[in-house]
């Protein structure tokens, strides 16, 4: 009984924590997509027909929709706070916009010429809630104003407030149309790129190698290359997380193998009996494998169930967790999800399973093997 | 003279103990015909229960050799334990998470019965032995004669030719001692079994047809 608690328990262990691991993966995939787009298309300088080529992309089997925009820093101001902002211009209306899905504050769709979106934290830099408003200055506006004139600002109401949980989005970036961006830094027509989503998010390299097939101006970069580092340390932490538990679950199997091992030793003295009794070897080896077997077999089960519920309740036990310790939620001040993400991911479960068989029936197995092999005579002098 | 079920030439034992090789059996000679009593006596060490393990087969002798025969035929290791032969430990050796039933029956599952042709095989045993109605009790709920019968009926169950017995009684005070003991002889006998029976005492002894004492590592008529 007590050995199958250690099974599940070991099991358990192991795939809440690759299950949350992977949450956490997929959850910050998903929001370097939706922040940054499945594919950015830069290039040596600004794109004089955007509109041409947006078409033609949006024509292309592999992409589900394409938008434009233009980018540089700005000078914003609220009262007696200024900040260098990153403004962006972009395509208003668009549904697949990226970060419309972070809006905290506000709505996205509130944006129009006059109104812009801002970071949380470059919102708390100026001090400014949805509704206040900001000055602007883009550069052109310095190259403009008369001589010896100070360069009248731009207004904008703040519409809404986005927090991606990416500090160089959150801190710096301030959203306005894309044509109000054009007239401001005297662009023209002209944008500075193009951001596509894919139909396969996951084949954004291929699908970008493809596209920039005979388009030699132009830079094509799928999400996976524009936060490489970030995605790097995630599989690395990955990695390191999974050779812990690899060594936990090591030691967890060892004392279950060590419990079951000493449960066949303690019953020497009985295996000789049967042997007396004319039991066959592979009789009393099947007999303790399969126990093995079974305790390993019960175990996973507990396992999975443990895993379920633990995981299922786990915003309480977090909550507890917090409320113990007193370190304020966690989850939502470094990794700035509401909600522990999970992702079950049915190989973690397939190797967990499989792995903590082999060890439960080995370790059942080893010991029959040494016990059957003893002399009757010997092991029955044993008390 | 009638058949022999065992025959037993020769057979040497040396255990190596930190004072030195101890050699307890010295050239053993022992034939036991069908349906004849054996006992063999002697002091404490002197190798008795090492000489009954060689003849049962739950050791290997040195030198020597012992065949349990069925007719002429020479009977197989698989078939000789637990089939042709039953063997009576000195403290029972019953299994402590399996009720009386259950350890008889077990050695009747082991002799290759099937579940149900075991159980019955059990009960009647149980019965003969006079423990039918205390059949589901586990062996640390049963006194030390009901083990011990308990013992003689899962050594029976499977109607051997041959019981060893290695000091059936060694546990036990005198009355019980001597109900096992009228319980094993009238079985044995009833059944025309041959015995090897190991005792110290020399009034059970005298029931046997034939009589040894173990000592100095042969076996001394008596
Ligand atoms: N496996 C072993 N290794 C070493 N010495 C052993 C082993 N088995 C038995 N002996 C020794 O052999 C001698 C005979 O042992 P055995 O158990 O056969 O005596 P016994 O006549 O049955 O004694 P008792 O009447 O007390 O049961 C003893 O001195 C014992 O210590
Ligand atoms: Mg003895």
């Amino acid at each position: 009984m007590v050995s199958i608690l250690g099974v599940g328990l070991g099991v358990a262990s192991l795939l809440v924590v690759q299950t949350v691991m992977n949450g956490f993966g997929e959850e910050h995939r998903l929001r370097i997509r939706e922040s940054f787009g499945d594919c950015v298309i830069v290039g040596q300088r600004p794109l004089e027909q955007p509109e041409k080529l947006l078409q033609t992309l949006r024509a292309d089997s592999a992409v589900s929709s394409a938008t434009s925009y233009a980018e540089g820093p700005a000078l914003l101001r609220q009262g007696d706070y200024s900040a260098v902002a990153a403004v962006r211009g972009i395509e208003v209306g668009d549904l697949h916009q990226p970060a419309r899905n972070y809006v905290v504050l506000g709505a996205f769709d509130d944006l129009d010429d006059g109104r812009v979106i801002l970071g949380l934290g470059l919102a708390r830099q100026l001090r400014v809630r949805v509704g206040d408003h900001v000055e602007l200055w883009s550069p052109a506006m310095a190259e403009r104003a008369e001589k010896g004139k100070a360069p009248l600002p731009a207004d904008f109401e703040v519409c809404a407030i986005l927090r991606t949980g990416f500090t160089e989005v959150d801190d710096r970036a301030a959203l306005i149309p894309l044509r109000r961006f054009q007239a401001l830094w005297n662009l023209g027509p002209r944008a500075h790129g193009l951001i596509l989503r894919l139909k396969d998010p996951a084949k954004a390299p291929d699908t970008a190698d493809r596209l920039s097939i005979g388009r030699s101006g132009l830079r094509f970069v799928p999400w996976q290359e524009l936060k490489k580092n970030f995605l790097e340390a995630i599989r690395f932490e990955k990695t390191m997380l999974f050779f812990l538990m690899f060594i936990i679950t090591l030691v967890a199997s060892f004392s279950i193998g060590s419990t079951l091992f000493s449960a066949v030793i303690r019953r020497t003295r009985e295996v000789g009996v049967l042997v007396a009794m004319g039991a066959q070897r592979w009789q009393i080896i099947a007999l303790f494998g399969l126990q093995g077997w079974l305790i390993g077999a019960l175990g996973i089960l507990l396992g999975f169930i443990l895993t379920w519920l633990i995981l299922f309740f786990r915003e309480g036990i977090l909550g507890a967790i917090n409320h113990t310790f007193g370190d304020g939620d966690m989850v939502a001040n470094i990794y700035q999800f509401s909600k522990v993400p999970l992702h079950y991911d049915a190989h973690d479960f397939i190797i967990a399973a499989a792995f903590t068989l082999l060890v439960t029936t080995l370790a059942g197995l080893v010991p029959a093997l040494w016990a059957a092999r003893r002399k009757p005579s010997e092991a029955m002098r044993d008390v | 003279m009638s058949k022999l079920v065992l025959q037993a030439r020769q057979l040497t034992k040396v255990f190596s103990s930190p004072s030195g090789p101890l050699e307890v059996l010295r050239g053993v000679d022992l034939e036991v015909a069908a349906g004849v009593s054996v006992s063999i006596r002697g002091a404490s060490g002197s190798g008795k229960t090492t000489l009954l393990q060689l003849l049962g087969g739950l050791d290997v002798p040195d030198r020597g050799k012992v065949e349990v025969l069925d007719g002429d035929v020479m009977v197989s290791p698989a078939r000789r334990l637990g089939k042709a032969q039953g063997f009576v430990f000195q403290n029972y050796q019953l299994m402590p998470e399996l009720n009386a039933l259950e350890n008889v029956a077990l050695a009747a599952k082991i002799a290759g019965k099937s579940d149900a042709q075991a159980r019955q095989a059990a009960e009647e045993l149980l019965q003969q032995v006079g423990l039918a109605e205390r059949r589901t009790h586990l062996p640390a709920k049963l006194s030390g004669g009901e083990c011990q019968r308990v013992a003689l009926a899962r050594a029976l169950v499977n109607q051997p030719a041959l019981l060893l017995a290695d000091e059936p009684t060694g546990n036990l005070d005198e009355r019980t001692a001597e109900e096992v003991m009228q319980l094993l002889l009238s079985l044995v006998a009833a059944r025309g079994l041959a015995l090897v029976l190991v005792t110290h005492s020399v009034e059970f002894a005298s029931r046997t047809q034939q009589r040894y004492v173990l000592s100095g590592g042969v076996l001394v008529p008596a």
